[in-house]
């Protein structure tokens, strides 16, 4: 399983036809970074396979908590297993955001 | 306050407020400021209850536009669409009466309603209307993929919703509780999530019918929770044997369902009620469950064949009357499993202060329940010189309370 | 009459200690006495006969008259079938039993084993039962009370001498409770007393129980058949009527609804229901008759199926269901 950033992952290098339909997929290249990005999200479906095809493995892109902006990976989630939606959206909440263990000792000091 | 529904009570009125769908909003807000003009209309599409409708409205809110809505309950014929849609798409702005709204902007919820006949032009009228439009015109559908819709979609910019991931739910009623000052267990809140399969709208309902002002929410609380998304192939074998109109059917139905049989029989034997209101119709169905559960009891564990009659008394149960099938919501988790659940305290104390009752008098509990019970109630109610007697029991002071205070059987 | 000065409650106060204060079973007494005389021919004994009618205590006489009012605990294993978790805790505690009191007493050659309610058993464990009276008969007797007898399997019947108890002859037991009433220096009118006995449907312990309590109702006063009438009905099953009430009337949602509330509360099973639903039926005064039987035809009818079927629930609630039925076309008729 290879969890890509979304916001900005590697590739190794593919052929033309390949690179093309990733563009139409809904992916952006950065030839400064030489980073992929996703800017389209309707056809991830698509685009999961055409990476799963490429990279030879699972595919799975980062989460970003509304919370703190922290990217992270779905392997750590203990709902993952009944999570209603594979990809999109791909924004969520991570595991110290939803249950934040600080909180009984803020309460103590009030 | 308590009569207010809560799911509009914390219905976002911003587009940052909307949980989850982060792409769709980007992109529907990317829309809505012409950054992607080659299609005049949206369609939202995805399950219910995962924040379409709250998203339209929140950016309605925040970008000053006026809702025209359309809804399945408007008969969208050609004569009607143009009768509401054409003015609410023709003029931009130059609102009279208030200079705070930017201009109209039509919202059509759950177009895949839009039946063949009752419809019949409505589709062709709408996509006349996304050519001329002047204003931002929505549409929101569940199913995307019905044929009846491909004409609308070309001429639409299609924007897919997604189910919230729990996570997020639970931040969302954790925020609610919050708010309504509700304590809660985490465990309680996760269970809400969980059993609503990323339908937030469910989930607040929930948490809503769960929660009661000053009580802590707790995950016991949540096993009362409907069945509705729990366990669909229960779901739709009752959903199928409620609805169905041929004896055939139903055995069919019941040949191929995976549903344990002693739980159907006990869920079908619940929500019977519900599917007969009339007296004589009900007695009838009931008598065919009876039948049926007879027939149960002699299959034991070894005469398999007898299985057959015993469905064959299932679904002649359904078939009283099935001119007067009406869809209803299933009640579930069974009836017996909730009340021994919610009476296990009672139970306890009175079988402990009847094991009490029998050592001293030489009588079994169930003698202790008959005999005793219902006269030692009434001479501890009299509260005269009962102290020895109390004393001679051994009752301590929580099963006096109870004993004092029960309902007789 | 010797009385248990310790005991609050009257039943066990006024409980007889001695065969010869055993009330209306003459001659049941005296066969048993023979066998007080010379304990070593007495057999294990089957006691049966409807509730209230002195089987327990007949077994308890038994045991003082055996062992002597010190002693008779030491020697005697009270055991109940329907509160046991199974035979298998019952053959527990007769083996351990057996242990520990081994010795006789006096000319008494072995230690008596009262197991009440032995017809709440199933069949299994009335085999194995019979096995464990096999193997500790060199040292127990067994006293076995039950109901009815033909419950009981052949075998076990066979190795008891079985004594049928018969219901309380009326007058006895108004003689019984107006002795309890003179010891209480509680005064009662004799149509109160009467009011008591017939609501005692033949038991006894139901009839002092009712004394008492109203004897708590009007302390130190006369009691009358008004106070004996309150009390009654008081103690009276009301959950069980209203249940009927609401069915008869239609309202089967609500009827069912009481229903789990009874059975959530006491853990009645089905067949305990129906046997009330049964007793309170005949009480009821706005229907008539020939519809009570029709009513009643329907309750045995779901007995029946109770015992045939696997879930209780359903067979209450198509019990419902019926009445509920019928009690429609009453209101439209009426």
């Amino acid at each position: 399983m290879v969890i890509l950033n979304k916001k900005g992952f590697k590739l190794p290098r593919v052929e033309r036809e390949k690179f093309i339909l990733l563009i139409r997929l809904g992916l952006e290249y950065n030839g400064q970074d030489i980073l992929f990005s996703i800017k389209n999200y309707n056809n991830i479906n698509q685009l999961r396979d055409t990476l799963q095809d490429i990279l030879k493995s699972e595919v799975s892109f980062t989460q970003t908590c509304i919370i703190c902006s922290t990217d992270f990976g779905c392997s750590t989630c203990k709902y993952s297993e009944s999570c209603p939606t594979k990809d999109l959206p791909f924004s969520c909440v991570c595991n110290r955001c939803l249950q934040p263990k600080k909180v009984t000792q803020q309460q103590l000091l009030f | 306050m308590k009569n207010d529904l809560w799911v509009e009570k914390y219905r976002p009125t911003t587009i940052k407020d909307v949980i989850g769908n982060e792409e769709a909003k980007t992109l529907f807000v990317e829309w809505l400021e012409n950054k992607r003009p080659t299609k005049k209309a949206v369609l939202l599409y995805g399950p219910p209850g995962v924040g379409k409708t709250t998203l339209v409205n929140a950016a309605a809110n925040e970008y000053k536009f006026r809702i025209i809505e359309m809804n399945a309950s408007d008969a969208r014929s050609e004569k009607a669409v143009n009768r509401i849609a054409v003015p609410a798409t023709s003029f931009v702005g130059l609102d009279k009466f208030s200079s705070e709204v930017k201009g109209n902007m039509l919202f059509m919820d759950e177009v895949d309603g839009i039946a063949g006949n009752e419809d019949r032009g409505g589709v062709s009228a709408i996509i006349k209307i996304v050519e001329n439009t002047r204003t931002p015109v929505i549409m929101a559908a569940n199913d995307p993929d019905l044929e009846k819709l491909r004409p609308l979609k070309k001429v639409c910019l299609l924007i897919r919703f997604q189910q919230a991931r729990i996570p997020l739910i639970i931040m969302a009623l954790k925020k609610i509780c919050e708010q309504e000052h509700i304590k809660y267990e985490f465990e309680a809140l996760e269970k809400i999530a969980l059993n609503s399969r990323g339908d937030v709208r469910s989930a607040i309902n929930d948490l809503q019918g769960l929660s009661e002002e000053g009580k802590t929410l707790t995950v016991q609380d949540t096993l009362a929770l409907s069945l509705r998304n729990k366990d669909i192939s229960m779901y739709d074998t009752l959903k199928g044997y409620f609805a169905t109109k041929s004896i055939m059917e139903v055995s069919n139905l019941l040949n191929s369902s995976n549903v344990e049989y002693d739980d159907l029989l006990m869920a079908i034997g619940d929500n019977m009620p519900r599917r007969y209101t009339d007296p004589g119709e009900l007695a009838e169905a009931y008598d065919f469950l009876s039948q049926a559960d007879v027939f149960r009891g002699r299959v034991g564990t070894e005469n398999w064949h007898l299985l057959k009659y015993f469905y064959n008394n299932l679904a002649q149960a359904a078939a009283v009357n099935p001119e007067s099938y009406k869809s209803f919501e299933f009640i579930s988790p069974p009836i017996r499993v909730i009340t021994l659940f919610w009476t296990k305290s009672k139970r306890t104390l009175l079988d402990s202060i009847c094991v009490k009752i029998g050592v001293q008098c030489h009588v079994s509990k169930y003698e202790a329940k008959m005999i005793f019970v219902p006269y030692l109630k009434l001479m501890l109610q009299q509260k005269k010189k009962t102290n020895t007697l109390i004393e001679w029991l051994k009752l301590t002071p929580e099963e006096v309370t109870f004993l004092t205070g029960l309902k007789m059987f | 009459m010797a009385v248990n000065e310790e005991a609050l409650m009257w039943v066990e106060k006024y409980r007889p200690k001695i065969l010869d204060d055993v009330v209306d079973q003459h001659d049941i007494v005296e066969s048993l006495k023979a066998f007080m005389r010379n304990p070593k021919i007495m057999p294990h004994l089957m006691l049966a006969g409807i509730p209230g009618t002195g089987k327990t205590t007949t077994a308890l006489c038994i045991a003082h008259e055996l062992f002597g009012m010190q002693n008779w605990r030491n020697f005697t294993l009270e055991l109940n079938a329907s509160d046991e978790r199974g035979i298998d805790t019952v053959r527990e505690r007769v083996k351990d039993f057996s242990r520990y009191s081994r010795g006789a007493f006096g000319d008494v050659p072995f230690a008596l084993i009262i197991l009440d309610e032995c017809d709440q058993m199933t069949g299994p464990a009335q085999t194995a039962l019979r096995r464990i009276m096999e193997t500790s008969s060199r040292t127990s007797r067994f006293i076995l009370i039950c109901n009815q007898s033909s419950k009981i399997i052949e075998p076990i019947q066979s190795r008891c001498a079985i004594f049928r108890f018969s219901r309380l002859d009326r007058t006895a037991m108004i003689e019984h409770l107006k002795c309890i009433a003179k010891k209480e220096n509680v005064n009662i009118s004799a149509e109160a007393v009467e009011r008591i006995v017939d609501y005692g449907e033949g038991d006894l312990r139901h009839a002092i129980n009712a004394l008492q309590t109203a004897a708590a109702y009007k302390e130190g006063g006369a009691i009358d058949e008004k106070v004996v009438s309150q009390v009654i009905g008081e103690a009276s099953p009301k959950q069980v009527q209203l249940m009927l009430n609401k069915a008869i009337n239609g309202d089967f949602m609500e009827a069912r609804r009481v229903m789990y509330d009874i059975i959530g509360t006491y853990g009645f099973t089905g067949a305990e229901i129906i046997r009330q639903m049964q007793r309170e039926l005949f009480k009821i005064s706005y229907i008539a008759p020939e519809q009570k039987a029709e009513l009643s035809n329907i309750l045995g009818e779901y007995d029946y199926r109770l015992t045939q079927g696997a879930n209780s629930d359903i067979q209450l609630s198509a019990l419902l269901a019926q009445f509920a039925k019928i009690g429609k076309t009453l209101g439209e008729s009426n």
